[in-house]
């Protein structure tokens, strides 16, 4: 930076002397520089025209990716009926349980239904019939320029994580958009990603039971079914797509609580997510460590990055909301402990059985209000 | 001014940003795989007696030894150790290795029918006849029979491992392939062979 030579340009504070005050230019004769009003924003069914698009982005994109699945199994689909049908049944109990638990996971509160079943539909659909795709033409990629031999063994540790992570990481954020007030900051994107990376696993999962029944050679498909689902359900499933979507979608929430205006320290904290996500995609792709041992070790490697990210995100979001419980509280004239016990599902099931039965409905209400008005707070941000 | 994120920081405006990366994000990653799978030449020539091995389980590894020159490996819908397609003129051959469950593991007749309903579930159309037995010029014994569906006429063949493990099948048609094509290339349906691990 450039400066004159003799220091002219200071004011001079030898003497003590304060330097004049200077004179806003507001207050001169003449145009005023007034911030222009916003347009109001529009909004199609209530709405905002984003949320709109991305609602009508997630359906198209869905509908598309169904469409690629039913012309991709349709066929084995027909002739290995009953395979394909308990290959269902264990899809949907691992979508039950699974949906169920993360959603029982978010501190505070569930999140909200529609928001949970969107993220779901994306990762059993647009993300896996996209992925089906984008995988194959990826994998001839490798096939024809490095040899079959090395893209048999390397080629999904080198697709997946690139295309399955993006198209999951898509997922996440057209949800953001769709329900901004479903995704405000690390917790919601964690839980979302983990229901899109659920709706993945679980297409995967009978996908992969299928191609089991071909490669037993369409004998005694129905043992090819359960052996696959059994290995993919029990043994892989604890470090499998719905922790390296839930990693990624950390990222989502660091970005959306930033109104999509990130800092450069918050957008490098979410370029890092998203990158060990992809790292731990890759990880359970690679050929290496070989064995059982091997992906036992994997799997739980997986695993407790993922819950390192959501124990982490869990307490800054629980301490925000309980501060804000606080405020509330100390609004209402309630007991500051009263106040942050809200917090918790279980205090609050407490508090009102404590509350007469005829009043019980009216205490939910109010409950249910404070949490809500909580978390905006907890979420809000100066303009 | 503080308001829930629901609608700040920033504007509603901002969050075309987002959904814009993510839908480009989605497309692009098909189109462009797509194109450049479709613009990379995807064939490998396949000379006379080059073996490929098809795979193995158990105490056997099976390879095929093409009879002929002038077949091409279709390397972007192949895949090492299971699944190998070639082409010859007018010529298809696909050749599989399958891993067969069960206790008992299932004999060459359940692998046949089994071979007819994966035929199927390609093509609806695709019917296998009655199977007769075939020896590699080994000597291993297998099922041969006729495969046939609305677009092609061709042969299946099936040989089990020896301790019955794996298995390769093949499929030998083309839609354009006359009956003279494919009696130019039958000595292919022989030239499986299987090896003992540790033999080599």
């Amino acid at each position: 930076m450039s400066q004159a030579p003799d220091g002219s340009r200071l004011p001079d504070t030898a003497a003590g002397a304060v330097p004049a005050q200077r004179h806003s230019r507001q207050d001169a004769p003449g145009p005023q520089r007034v911030p222009a009003p916003r347009a109001p924003e529009r909004t199609v069914l209530g709405y905002h025209l984003p949320a709109f698009t991305s609602m009508v982005v997630i359906g198209v994109l869905s509908l598309l990716g169904l469409g690629t699945l039913a012309v991709q199994l349709g066929g084995t689909v027909r002739v290995f009926f009953a395979e394909a049908a308990l290959g269902l049944v264990f899809a949907a109990a691992t979508l039950l349980f699974g949906f169920w638990l993360f959603r029982r996971i978010r501190p505070v509160r569930a999140p909200d239904l529609a928001a949970s079943l969107v993220a779901v539909l994306w990762g059993l659909t647009a993300a896996t019939g996209g992925a089906l795709l984008a995988n194959s033409a990826l994998t001839g990629v490798w096939s024809k320029t490095l040899g079959l031999e090395f893209s048999a063994v390397w080629g999904a540790a080198m697709t997946a994580p690139f295309n399955e992570e993006l198209f999951k990481l898509a997922g996440i954020v057209l949800v953001a958009v769709a329900f901004p007030r479903s995704v405000r900051g690390p917790i919601d994107g964690f839980i979302v990603g983990a229901l899109v990376g659920l709706g993945f696993e679980v297409t995967e999962n009978l996908i992969y039971g299928l191609n089991t029944v071909i490669q037993a050679g369409g004998v005694n498909g129905g043992e090819a079914v359960a052996q696959s689902m059994v290995v993919r359900v029990f043994l892989t499933g604890l470090g499998s797509h719905w922790a390296m979507s839930a990693v990624a979608g950390t990222a989502v929430g660091l970005l959306a609580a930033a109104g999509w205006l990130p800092s450069g320290r918050r957008a490098l904290g979410a370029a890092a997510l998203v990158l060990t996500a992809m790292a731990m995609h890759w990880l359970f792709d690679s050929p290496l460590p070989a064995g059982v041992v091997g992906i036992v070790v994997k799997v739980l490697i997986d695993f407790t990055i993922a819950m390192a990210v959501y124990f982490a995100a869990r307490h800054a979001h629980r301490r925000r909301v309980r501060r804000a419980l606080a405020r509330e509280g100390e609004e209402v004239g309630l007991r500051r402990s009263a106040a942050v016990a809200l917090a918790r599902r279980r205090a609050r099931r407490r508090a009102l059985h404590d509350v007469p039965e005829a009043e019980r409905a009216e205490a939910r209400r109010v409950q249910a209000l404070m949490v809500d008005s909580a978390e905006d707070r907890a979420f809000a941000r100066t303009v | 001014m503080a308001q829930p994120s629901g609608t700040a920081p920033g504007t509603i405006r901002d969050h075309w940003i987002p959904l814009g990366i993510a839908t480009a994000v989605a497309v692009l990653l098909v189109v462009v795989w797509s194109l450049v799978d479709a613009l990379l030449p995807g064939t490998q020539r396949i000379h006379a007696g080059d073996e490929i091995t098809l795979g193995g389980d158990g105490g056997y590894r099976a390879a095929l030894t093409l009879p002929q020159d002038g077949w091409l490996l279709d390397v972007g819908s192949s895949q090492a150790g299971q699944t190998y397609r070639f082409h010859r003129g007018t010529v298809d051959l696909t050749v599989t290795s399958v891993t067969p469950v069960g206790d008992p593991l299932p004999d060459a007749k359940q692998l046949w029918a089994g071979m007819g309903d994966i035929a199927r579930a390609g093509d609806p159309t695709a019917r296998l006849g009655e199977p007769e037995v075939i020896t590699t010029e080994q000597g291993v014994e297998g099922l041969t029979g006729v495969m046939r569906s609305r677009t092609e006429e061709g042969a299946a063949v099936l040989y089990p491992s020896p301790d019955g493990e794996f298995a390769v099948e093949m499929t030998l048609g083309g839609a354009d392939a006359t009956i003279a094509d494919l009696e130019a290339v039958a000595d292919v349906a022989r030239a499986v062979t299987f090896t003992e691990e540790g033999e080599r």
